[in-house]
């Protein structure tokens, strides 16, 4: 139907407005019918600046600035950081203080999780599920404000430590909070797994298979579910994980379905690591001395954040200001993945494969250049700003 | 029940016209704030439909460049119209429907396509992507609805040997409510009125995640606000014309209130049980399942109605 008068391509193009979108991003998808043919992204809308504004602040300041980068997976970002720092600064970080490192991080994983099980089953119009996650979710929310103080940007770091303690109330608050988001998680499950018409949104859609996943080099519970076995909390441990072991959870069918079972199962560990956590909280002191300026050199920092592996790349000239931060987000790993898989899908599936990686848009905005030909040229600021006033025009 | 009233009364006030809308308010206000408890929201307030419609009807309407101007005006009159009209034939409110020929059925059902059909075109009409997609999608699901539901409908009126919506709904009351002589029949005029109006999980036509308003997207102001009125009115409509031919007619307002009550109550709770059905996956469901079943059971009943003097409870229906 409809078909008559298109020599020419139809493309169904999306965004960077768009009611699928919760951030923007722009995505030209070719039709044929309801059968996408070709898929294509473009990012950067909402870049920010945030690696050259790091070069004009302290190391103090950055810890605030980076914390600010993503606004689901703040706490990682502010982890990443610290532990990069404290690693330059060749600073050893109390034991519970990396504990609650790790508790805070599994909370927000929990947070970032249920999200995207609200976004996700929003996009496949499935909104009972949708609002009744995101009631749970308060939960979690809950807990981490009572704890940190505040519900999104938790600022619990702070260079050489944490600045918040857990007492015997939080332990219980948070056990009360855990049993209760466990039995209701397991619901969550069985309606995953077992809605007929969730399956039909979510069975061998947008399937990734193991060689594809490790040639896109995707990262996080989109590569978990095709069956990588890489996680960096198990790989390269960080913060507690070394004491407070996660296992790692995978799965092989590498379909939409697959990402939801291979998250909720994260979330199982997740309750499971955090109830280990508070029952033997280490105790110790919670800050060690960091020093003003941080003497030479470089240090690459990776924590797991709930979207895969966060990569922070330090480099500092010996002042009290960073030479060069790079952040390597997971949604910019992930990408290709979704416009791979993508094309023979159909329009309707074009939301949840792109909700099935867990996108956030405004952390992976940064400027890329694909080097194909292989000659080495180097980009002057001002030839920078000048490619960004074009590129945005 | 039956009352006598002037013509023009009966056009414009009651039960057509603006009887008609407000109540179209009210049972979309019912409709939101049941789905909204189903999925633990407290939902809209008991004013927003209206306060909706006021808003809609105050905002310039935007006429896109591209579109076939008349048209794109013409058309949400006309569904509102048919809409309103069908009204006429149908028991509203439980009194006795204000005009009634023998055939009326088939009139009504049809004047009911008439807003998908208008909302297919109107998509159709304009330039934008969604629009067209939506369109599409509208007409696609509407050609896989329309056939069981109207089969559905068709059932009561060949069991009681009529094809007067006065004289079924009447008749429907007296004898074995078809709810439970007809259960398939009932379903599929239930789940096939939810297609017609596009109520999630049958909205694929104006997913909002894949295709932003379907082929409304382009609708803004007066258009919009009258393509919704009728959707709203529509909704009555069809769950009128359902509880009077399964739910043992409607007597009074009284039975009107209770019954079409119960049957928002449980499409409702359809609407938050399911994830939405993609077009294809739509399609499928009523071709393969519920058209098949359907046939079974209109065979069924030809067949319980020559024999159905022998076996007592099957002509009767």
């Amino acid at each position: 139907m409809g078909s008559e008068k298109k020599p020419e391509k139809f493309v169904v193009s999306i965004g960077p407005q768009h009611p699928a979108l919760k951030e923007p991003g722009h995505f030209e998808f070719g039709v044929e019918g309801e059968i996408v043919t070709s898929a294509t992204a473009r990012l950067g809308f909402v870049h920010r600046g945030m690696e050259k504004g790091t070069e004009s602040r302290t190391w103090v300041q950055n810890l605030y600035l980076m914390e600010r980068v993503c606004g689901i997976c703040s706490h990682v970002h502010a982890m990443a950081y610290a532990q990069g720092v404290e690693k330059l600064a060749h600073v050893e970080v109390p034991p519970r203080a990396r504990a609650i490192r790790e508790l805070i991080a599994e909370l927000e994983r929990i947070h970032s999780h249920l999200l995207w099980l609200g976004v996700a089953a929003h996009e496949g119009g499935f909104d009972t599920l949708f609002m009744l996650s995101w009631r749970d979710r308060e939960t979690v929310m809950d807990l981490l404000e009572s704890i940190t103080g505040n519900r999104v940007n938790y600022s619990a770091n702070v260079l050489g430590g944490v600045k918040i303690d857990i007492d015997e109330a939080k332990i219980s608050a948070i056990h009360k909070g855990m049993d209760f988001l466990e039995e209701r998680t397991r619901h969550y499950m069985k309606v995953v797994t077992e809605d007929e018409t969730f399956l039909g949104r979510t069975r061998n859609i947008g399937s990734m298979s193991l060689d594809l996943a490790l040639r896109l080099g995707a990262v996080g519970p989109t590569a978990r579910a095709s069956g990588v076995t890489y996680d960096v909390r198990v790989d390269s441990p960080y913060a507690a994980y070394a004491d407070f072991p996660i296992k790692v959870v995978t799965d092989t069918a590498g379909d939409l379905e697959a990402r939801f079972v291979v998250r909720i199962k994260e979330l199982y560990e997740s309750f499971r690591v955090i109830r280990e956590l508070i029952d033997h909280m280490p105790a110790s002191e919670l800050t060690t001395r960091i020093p003003r300026r941080m003497p030479e050199g470089e240090v690459v920092s990776r924590v797991e954040a709930p979207r895969g592996e966060l990569f922070y790349y330090l480099k500092s000239n010996g002042s009290d200001m960073p030479e060069r931060i790079k952040v390597r987000t997971p949604s910019l790993c992930n990408w290709g993945s979704v416009l791979s898989t993508a094309v023979g899908h159909k329009l309707a599936d074009m939301p949840m494969i792109l909700a099935g990686i867990d996108p956030c848009f405004s952390c992976n905005d940064r400027m890329v250049l694909v080097n194909q030909d292989n000659n080495l040229s180097t980009w002057s600021w001002e030839d920078l700003r000048q490619y960004g006033i074009e590129y945005y025009k | 029940m039956n009352i006598s009233l002037p013509p023009l009364v009966a056009l414009l006030l009651f039960p057509g016209g603006l009887v008609l809308l407000i109540s179209g308010l009210v049972y979309e206000y019912a409709d939101r704030k049941l789905v909204a408890r189903y999925q633990n929201r407290i939902g809209p307030r008991w004013f927003q439909p209206l306060a909706d419609m006021i808003k809609l009807l105050a905002k310039e309407e935007v006429i896109p460049t591209g579109v076939i101007k008349g048209l794109f005006i013409f058309l949400p009159i006309v569904a509102l119209t048919a809409i309103l009209t069908a009204a006429l034939y149908v028991p509203m409110f439980g009194f006795k429907p204000a005009y009634s020929f023998s055939g009326d059925l088939i009139v009504t059902v049809y004047l009911l396509s008439l807003m998908t059909l208008c909302i297919g075109l109107a998509g159709a009409n304009t330039e934008d992507r969604f629009s067209l997609v939506g369109a599409t999608r509208a007409l696609t699901q509407m050609f896989s609805y329309e056939a069981p539901f109207l089969f559905a409908l068709l059932g009561p009126a060949i069991a009681l040997g009529t094809w007067n919506i006065g004289t079924i709904n009447a008749a429907a009351g007296q004898n074995l409510w078809f709810i439970i002589a007809q259960p398939l029949g009932f379903l599929a005029a239930l789940i096939g009125l939810m297609g017609k109006l596009e109520l999630s999980p049958f909205d694929a036509p104006e997913a909002e995640t894949e295709i932003v308003a379907g082929a409304l997207t382009e609708y803004s102001g007066r258009g919009l606000a009258l393509f919704r009125i009728g959707r709203d009115v529509e909704l009555v409509i069809g769950l009128t014309l359902v509880a009077s031919f399964f739910l043992g007619g409607l007597g009074s307002p009284l039975d009107f209130l209770w019954k079409t009550l119960i049957l928002l109550l449980v499409t409702a709770a359809l609407q938050s049980l399911f994830a939405r059905l993609r077009i294809d996956q739509t399609v499928g469901l009523w071709w393969r399942w519920g058209s098949i079943l359907i046939l079974a059971q209109l065979i069924l009943i030809v067949i319980g109605r020559f024999v159905g003097p022998f076996i007592p409870f099957l002509g009767r229906g």
